[in-house]
């Protein structure tokens, strides 16, 4: 049988999806928080909670990232670099905010030194609550994002071309 | 054509995102080859602007504020906050809550260290002994989650006292978790003194001298680690550790070896005190009355975080909120000596010289 | 190791040699406040400090007192002693000699104190920021009382 184009780029779309939901590389950046969100990133790698297990590998550069964890109310000093490392990355490109103060700038809001929030600066897919967070939480904000993935890729993923994903 | 561009030094600019880092620092390294010629850092990546927030809010909020300083030692801001804010409006906690805040500051001690363990092996290229560290500070992280319901922000402290009490169960738990920790914890040793490749990138690297130390003010494990005995916890004990002191670790040698080997006997110390604490935890309130206005002065709180010597400088003037509270954290002493100690080793070793201090980004720049 | 009386002892008399200069009060058992009038004695003051090896510079705090007044606090710690030498700063013009010299860890406070206070150190070597942002408004500084956040909004 002989696919026609349309068919073809289906077929690409489903093979593109299901590599980028089994695994998604992620890159950390702190952006000014107090660690206490960065410790938990940190502890939902290690054996306890083994992130690894979704596939999900934590990346050093973020040329070859997938998804951006990023911590931290954004300070003025730490904006530019963020939004650096976020043009750095590949389309398709997603980021994750985790913690209260990357939602809302938490305790730090009346500091006059941040942002107020990585949403102020880049665009947010997944936001993960918490003072700190639980791994677990951040394992459920993870997934809940690949889900979406899966899920959404005929209408928001599979039918854009490269690039127009924002 | 030119023969002398071989001389020409490069400058390789490190963070604020880097793999090596995981907080955001920047930092310059001027290199001859592979040797480190100079180097400078640029903080400020997590600069919030704490101290001018405090002004605006009161005294009791800002033990939340100042808990989330840094996430790893939250505990012990809060405390040394707490402390002077007692101690400018004379009042005193009562026993049971000032043995309270001193398991607790143990507590985090030891889940500091074993964190500190995990990400400097990492930064060694030891990735079995970061996974292996980590595993085992989850027994620590369930024991304070059991205690006070969080993993990371304790919110142990009140003003006047602590909010969580002891069980008999609890204690059990306590008794237990760290008979397993400290099994591990001599294992630990063994690895750090003895395992071949390990020691070729920490035996003889960074070596600071008891002078150089004194000269460059490190503090904490750094500073005993080059065999600077300095340690507020007896030096000026708060808290009740008047009650339970510590025994000094004290290494001559300064090199990153002796870093790692003060930090894990350091944990073999705390278990040790943890216990008595538990053993001979003092019966009573946990909270005594505060008053909403803090009496007008100026006062200094010392405690000794797991990374050093933390300082509070607290000044009120009779109201709600506080004039200035100053908080000078151990890391940026410690700073100093990574800079200077940096130069003259490859630049490859670099990451674990940095790491041998338990560099805390967030508490440098509040 | 010396006990708390002999640290404060001493202390009193290495500032004594100032007495003209000086104000010295005790406001707790263990602290030992010495007011200096005279910004120039304090590095002759800290230099007879670490010469008897009396204590290390543990922080340098900054106060904004108000009417264009500032203070600089230089902790020094020995023991359970507390010795604070309390520089008096009148607005922008007076300037303090810097420690870095004697003492290269007082850099990154007084770099501090610099960047927050606008207090003017004669000898620091670098001029960058070292906490605040790069494009931080000059003659900007946060920890004054008159500083004013929608400074920052109206730049950008």
């Amino acid at each position: 049988m002989i696919l026609s184009e349309k068919g073809w780029q289906t077929v690409f779309d489903r093979i593109k999806t299901w590599a980028r939901v089994n695994s998604p590389w992620v890159i950390h950046f702190n952006s000014g928080s107090c660690n206490g969100c960065d410790i938990e990133i940190l502890a939902t790698i290690t054996p306890r909670y083994d992130l690894e297990r979704f596939g999900v590998k934590l990346q050093g550069s973020p040329r070859h990232a997938d998804i951006l964890l990023c911590t931290g109310p954004v300070t003025r000093q730490a904006r530019e670099r963020l939004l650096r490392v976020y043009e750095q990355m590949p389309e398709p490109k997603f980021v994750v905010a985790i913690g209260s103060c990357a939602l809302s700038g938490g305790a730090f809001h009346d500091c006059y030194n941040t942002m107020g929030g990585v949403d102020q600066v880049i665009p947010v897919d997944a936001y993960i609550p918490g003072c700190p967070p639980r791994p677990e939480a951040i394992i459920d904000g993870v997934v809940k994002l690949l889900q979406k993935l899966q899920q959404g890729e005929k209408a928001e993923v599979g039918d854009q071309k490269p690039g127009e994903l924002s | 054509m030119q023969t002398d561009t071989q001389r020409e030094r490069f400058t390789i600019p490190i963070g604020p995102q880097h793999p090596a880092l995981k907080e955001p620092g920047h930092f310059r390294f001027s290199v001859d080859g592979e040797i480190v010629t100079g180097a400078t850092v640029r903080l400020g990546y997590a600069h919030r602007g704490l101290e001018k927030l405090a002004e605006k809010q009161n005294w009791v909020q800002n033990i939340y504020l100042f808990e989330r300083v840094c996430g790893i030692c939250s505990h012990t801001h809060a405390t040394a906050y707490c402390l002077g804010v007692e101690r400018l409006a004379g009042v005193i906690a009562p026993p049971r809550a000032q043995a309270i805040r001193t398991l607790v500051c143990e507590l985090e001690r030891i889940h500091s260290h074993l964190l500190w363990l995990g990400v400097s092996a990492h930064e060694a290229g030891f990735d079995t002994l970061f996974m292996y560290s980590w595993r085992d500070r989850e027994t620590v992280m369930d024991l304070l989650e059991a205690l006070t319901g969080n993993r990371v922000n304790y919110s142990v402290n009140v003003l006047g006292g602590v909010k969580v009490d002891v069980t008999e169960e609890i204690a059990q738990a306590i008794y237990k978790g760290l008979d397993f920790l400290e099994e591990r914890t001599h294992h630990y040793l063994q690895v750090v003194s003895s395992d071949a490749s390990f020691l070729q990138r920490a035996r003889g690297v960074g070596v600071m001298t008891r002078q150089q130390a004194e000269v460059m003010g490190v503090v904490g494990p750094t500073a005993r680690a080059s065999g600077v005995t300095r340690d507020i916890r007896i030096e000026a004990p708060y808290a009740a550790y008047a009650d339970f002191p510590p025994q000094v670790i004290v290494d001559e040698r300064g090199d990153l070896e002796a870093r790692f080997v003060v930090r894990l006997k350091e944990l073999l110390e705390s278990y040790r005190l943890v216990r008595e604490i538990l053993a001979r935890l003092p019966e009573g309130e946990l909270t005594v009355r505060m008053p909403r206005r803090i009496k007008s002065g100026e006062t200094v709180s010392r405690v000794e975080a797991p990374r050093g010597e933390l300082f509070y400088f607290l000044k009120s003037n009779g109201t709600d909120t506080p004039v200035r509270v100053h908080a000078r954290t151990p890391t940026i002493c410690n700073m100093t000596s990574v800079v200077r100690l940096a130069v003259g080793h490859q630049l490859a070793d670099v990451p674990l010289i940095l790491a041998g201090i338990d560099p805390c980004f967030s508490c440098n720049d509040r | 190791m010396k006990t708390t009386e002999e640290i404060l002892t001493l202390a009193r008399e290495i500032a004594g040699a100032w007495d003209w200069t000086t104000e010295v009060t005790q406001p707790e058992p263990n602290r030992l406040d010495v007011l200096l009038r005279n910004p120039a004695d304090l590095v002759a003051i800290v230099t007879a400090l670490r010469v008897k090896r009396l204590g290390y510079l543990a922080a340098i705090t900054g106060l904004d007192l108000g009417a264009g007044e500032l203070e600089a606090l230089y902790h020094f710690c020995a023991g359970e002693v507390v010795i604070t030498l309390r520089v008096r700063l009148n607005g922008r013009e007076t300037a303090v000699a810097s420690l870095s010299e004697l003492i290269p860890s007082a850099e990154p406070f007084e770099r501090e104190l610099r960047e927050m206070y606008g207090v003017n150190i004669i000898g620091l070597p670098s001029p960058d920021y070292l906490y605040l942002p790069d494009d931080w408004p000059a003659g900007v500084y946060p920890m004054r009382q008159d500083f004013d956040p929608q400074v920052l909004s109206r730049k950008t």
